[in-house]
């Protein structure tokens, strides 16, 4: 007999009732069933009775359910089940909770994106010069002079000496010396073209430096004067189609080098990018056996196994051998080094490891603005914070969400989960978000790249090709996620189920300390960097306002003035006959970098040179009758230059440092000041050159504001080189620029025309101070932001969380503003113990910051408050939405449902 | 010599799986309750698979490849059949020899003599 559809149908819901779930098992035991009630049916008993029996075989429910429970088990000793089960609820309660899930996926791929640039712009500058070869074997000499009242640490070396160190010491295997002379003016035919990486360098260049060479002799390049050796780029910008060996290029309109060697170009992470290598062979200075004058900057490579600081104990050996004799020329015969260095000079010379330049060199004379080790260290901490902060979140937020989770803990327990299991299905829910986490965040990452480039002057570029990167990525995605996991899993799988159950979740007061703190940490590390980052706007602004001692607005400089030839005189005249034209000058020393510079030892007439009390190291500009007045600088004693005393062509103003360095005895107006003439050293006083003081300008900055003002003199010049420096009337700016240009077309045809602005050669100055604020003001923009994210979603879970206690209290009464108080109280006193413990350490970290700078701007205690303030502000505002929204709720819905 | 009694559950506890190999790969493709009943009238009512050992044997076979199933539609209601896979018809094999000689070894353990 057979069982009809209302057999079947009982029979299955008697199984539902009974608990067999289990989609597979639930059929094929109904259909047993079946089967077995119709066997027993057949010796003709009714259903109800045939299938009691049936049932009572099973053993009941307990039979049934220990059946399921048994399949569960046989099912899932296979991994790949499991972890398949794992990931299918866990992609399940990602999607239940989408808000917390985005604000967690958010939040992370913020992080990590951020992290991710920061990591690779770090492996970037570590990355510096390891191209070459032989780059640990690579050094180059470091000065550290201490004289006459002046200290310079530079690159600069002795000409000599790159030539007598391969001699001298067997463990210098080759040495090449550089001099820059600034840029010049390139031609083939008749166009000219400016060129900046231009630089004089000895023949043993290539042995030193392993650039690969694309045409030419590597070794015979650089050993004849007038030959050069120049990048592809050039070669191909200049010979674009032709081979560029063996041809010719007009330099500065006078001088033809032949090409002798095209190397490759130099990959962006070197510390310089030369173009051209100008054979020293044929410069005179570079033949000079003067080891008194230091212009060269110099290279060697060692031997292997060679140790650097054996040779820098000899290296000062020959320095005094070589130098010692000039000295006694100058000083006098009782000159001794041992006396020299007693009275407080210094002279040495040390071995600076080429992998150290990038990072830990900031010398005078470096070829390029280098980075600091500092900021590798501080951009690493800020990307590790960023991250922490992250994962904070992902923490906080999912210890929260316990509560809800709490019930869903207790079933699995009952149903016979393990703690283990438990833990491994909030893992995998962790390492899945911040998997997913990752892949958004590189999407995020190149987007953000072209960004971060322009801002940190850099040319980085997602590694996509790399498999190491994928690896790495995929590494970093699984610990961030385990980290980022474990403490929930654990939390939350060790909640009991009766407790649970029962209702009375006891999450405790752990839990709150616990989130309490790491809510507090993110705000301390988001405060310090708040008030990071306006300390450093506030130092740069400090150093763009402060008196400088001229005025560098209004100014625009012509450069290349020699390209007027004899219409110099001409040119300012016509450019002068404008009414927006105030002022013009012709001069090559301006007070900004990569402008003209010269020291060379003064004293008092009549005062003894002999006595190293009496020099005074000084930089000696020359300049015209217009200077001072162009540049607006102020003379606060005696007068400026004027056309109506010729006598001035031998007279002299001075800084006011200058004024103070040379210590002179009575009315310093009038008096006379003397040096060397010529470049021997003569001391007898018909062979010096004297210059009358007759006036004292304002001390003017003329190096970065992280150096005090040094000694500076004003000459007059017959025929000053460089630029000529017009100030204008504010306004119209674009047609001050036509004017120049359309005179010196008139006036030099073939010749580029290139101008600057002081305010804007100033400023570059301090580009790396403006480069390190804006990247830190985006991190720390990063940082409140992921941060707050995290507020925002504790708030909203909070308010859920309270939405009976809210609706209880506007029902007895409580007015919105109360409510809102309530609900942000608790999080506005941890942001207050946040800046508390932050702001210790920002000052802590400020002071050290600003050490480097002789001028500092004044960090006060309003900082502080401010920044104290800004943060709150922020958390009220991230808060404040969720807290009025739970305020405005109408009781009745959260109260309708007890 | 033989019993007449059911064998105790205890000693069936390892043989299952073979037993369930041996009896699909004999009869190509059964239902749960089929292979019960075949069980019962091979062993002269002597071995009584229960369902609580037989459907959780049957499913981790499954889980394990061995086992592969299809429903049909009988009687207003699905029936499951399963059957052996290619692994399953050559684990079914091995399984078989070696009972064979695992009871060869307990013949010379427990010093029996074959009737």
């Amino acid at each position: 007999m057979e069982l009809n559809r209302q057999h079947i149908e009982y029979i299955l819901l008697d199984l539902q009732y009974r608990g067999l779930i289990h989609d597979g098992l639930q059929d094929e035991i109904l259909d047993h069933l079946c089967t077995a009630t119709e066997h027993r049916m057949k010796s003709g008993k009714r259903f109800i009775d045939a299938y009691s029996e049936v049932i009572r075989d099973f053993g009941q429910s307990a039979g049934l359910l220990n059946i399921q429970t048994e399949t569960f088990f046989a099912e899932n000793e296979k991994t790949k089940h499991m972890i398949k089960n794992y990931i299918t609820i866990a992609l399940r309660n990602v999607r239940k909770h989408a808000f917390y899930s985005f604000v967690n996926i958010l939040g992370l791929s913020v992080g990590v994106a951020v992290c991710l640039i920061i990591a690779l712009f770090i492996v970037n500058e570590l990355s510096y010069d390891r191209h070459f070869e032989n780059a640990h074997r690579i050094h180059r000499i470091e000065s550290d002079i201490l004289f006459g009242g002046n200290h310079y640490q530079m690159t600069y070396a002795p000409a000599p000496m790159a030539q007598a160190l391969p001699l001298e010491f067997p463990e210098v295997e080759a040495a090449v010396h550089f001099r820059e002379r600034g840029s010049y003016l390139v031609k083939r035919e008749i166009e000219n073209i400016r060129e900046e990486n231009v630089i004089w360098a000895g023949k043993d260049f290539f042995k030193v430096f392993d650039i690969p060479i694309v045409e030419g002799n590597a070794e015979q390049s650089l050993n004849m004067p007038n030959t050069m050796a120049v990048s592809k780029k050039v070669a191909k910008k200049y010979f674009p189609g032709e081979s560029a060996l063996g041809q010719s290029l007009i330099l500065d309109n006078q001088w033809e080098f032949k090409i002798t060697a095209v190397y490759e170009d130099l990959p962006v992470n070197s510390h310089f990018h030369f173009d051209f290598l100008l054979a020293a062979e044929g410069l005179e200075e570079a033949k000079s056996s003067f080891w008194l004058s230091n212009n060269f900057q110099t290279y060697l490579l060692l031997q292997e196994g060679a140790d650097p600081t054996d040779l820098e104990a000899k290296l000062q050996a020959l320095i005094e051998r070589n130098i010692a004799p000039s000295l006694q020329q100058i000083m006098g015969s009782d000159f001794t080094f041992e006396n020299f260095l007693a009275s407080g000079n210094k002279l040495e010379y040390k071995l600076q490891p080429l992998l150290d330049i990038h990072l830990k060199s900031d010398l005078l004379g470096e070829f390029e603005a280098n980075f600091n080790m500092t900021y590798i260290y501080m951009f690493g901490a800020i990307a590790l914070f960023i991250l922490i902060i992250a994962c904070i979140n992902f923490m906080n937020l999912s210890t929260a969400r316990s509560a809800n989770r709490a019930r869903e803990v207790g079933i699995r327990k009952v149903m016979g989960s393990y703690r283990s299991h438990l833990v491994r299905q909030f893992l995998t829910e962790s390492v899945l978000m911040t998997v997913f986490a990752f892949f958004i965040a590189v999407v995020l990452a190149w987007m953000l790249m072209p960004v971060f480039n322009n801002l940190s002057d850099r040319q980085l570029t997602i590694p996509f090709s790399n498999p190491v990167f994928y690896g790495l990525l995929l590494t970093a995605a699984l610990v961030t996620g385990i980290l980022a996991g474990t403490y929930p899993s654990f939390f939350l799988s060790a909640f009991k189920p009766v407790a649970v159950l029962k209702g009375n979740v006891s999450l405790g007061l752990k839990s709150g300390m616990i989130r309490a703190a790491l809510v507090v940490f993110q705000f301390a590390i988001s405060i310090v960097l708040i008030i990071a980052t306006i300390a450093v706007f506030r130092q740069l602004n400090f150093i763009q306002s402060k008196n400088i001692g001229f005025n560098k607005e209004q100014v625009i400089m012509v450069d290349d003035t020699h390209g007027l030839g004899d219409q110099r005189e001409a040119f300012k005249n016509e450019v002068l006959k404008n009414e927006n034209i105030v002022n013009g000058t012709y001069s090559g020393y301006l007070p900004v970098s990569g402008t003209a510079r010269s020291d060379n030892p003064w004293w008092v007439e009549g005062k003894d040179p002999r006595d190293q009390e009496n020099m005074v190291s000084i930089q000696n500009w020359r300049v015209d009758h217009d200077y001072i007045k162009t540049l607006g600088m102020k003379v606060i004693e005696g007068r400026d230059f004027s056309r109506s005393f010729p006598s001035d062509s031998s007279a002299v103003i001075l800084n006011e440092t200058a004024l103070r360095n040379f210590q002179f005895e009575g009315e310093p107006l009038g008096q006379r000041i003397a040096t060397f003439g010529g470049d021997d050293v003569d001391i007898t006083p018909d062979n010096q050159i004297y210059l009358t003081v007759i006036g004292v300008v304002e001390n003017f900055h003329f190096a970065s504001l992280k150096e005090n003002i040094g000694s500076a003199m004003l000459q007059l010049s017959p025929q000053p080189q460089g630029y000529a420096s017009f100030r204008f009337q504010a306004g119209d700016t674009k047609a001050v620029i036509s004017l120049l240009e359309r005179t010196w077309k008139d006036m030099a045809p073939n010749q580029p025309f290139s101008y600057t602005f002081l305010d804007d050669r100033f400023d570059k100055m301090y580009t790396a101070e403006v480069r390190l604020g804006r990247i830190f003001a985006i991190f720390t923009g990063f940082a409140i932001f992921i941060a707050c994210l995290g507020l925002f979603a504790l708030t909203a879970y909070t308010a859920e969380q309270r939405s009976r206690e809210i609706g209880i209290r506007k029902v007895l009464g409580a007015n919105t503003a109360s409510i809102v108080v309530l609900l942000s109280k608790e999080f506005t006193r941890l942001v207050l113990i946040a800046f508390l413990l932050a702001a210790p350490l920002a000052w802590w970290m400020i002071n050290e910051w600003l050490k480097d700078y002789q001028y500092r701007a004044e960090i006060s205690w309003t900082l502080f408050v401010m920044s104290g303030l800004v943060a709150i502000l922020i958390a009220w505002l991230t808060m404040g939405f969720q807290s009025v929204r739970a305020a405005l709720e109408n009781p009745v819905n959260s109260l309708r449902s007890e | 010599m033989y019993s007449e009694v059911p064998h105790s559950p205890e000693l069936l506890k390892g043989t299952l799986q073979t037993i369930v190999l041996k009896v699909l790969k004999d009869n190509k493709k059964m239902y749960g309750y089929e292979i019960t009943q075949k069980v019962k009238t091979l062993s002269e009512d002597r071995i009584v698979i229960t369902e609580g050992a037989l459907y959780p044997t049957l499913h981790k076979l499954e889980a394990e490849g061995l086992l592969k199933t299809e429903t049909v539609k009988v009687e207003n209601r699905v029936r499951k059949y399963y059957s052996l896979t290619q692994t399953g018809n050559d684990e079914a094999s091995s399984r078989l020899q070696e009972f064979v000689d695992f009871i060869r070894t307990m013949g010379q353990v427990l010093n029996i003599e074959w009737a």
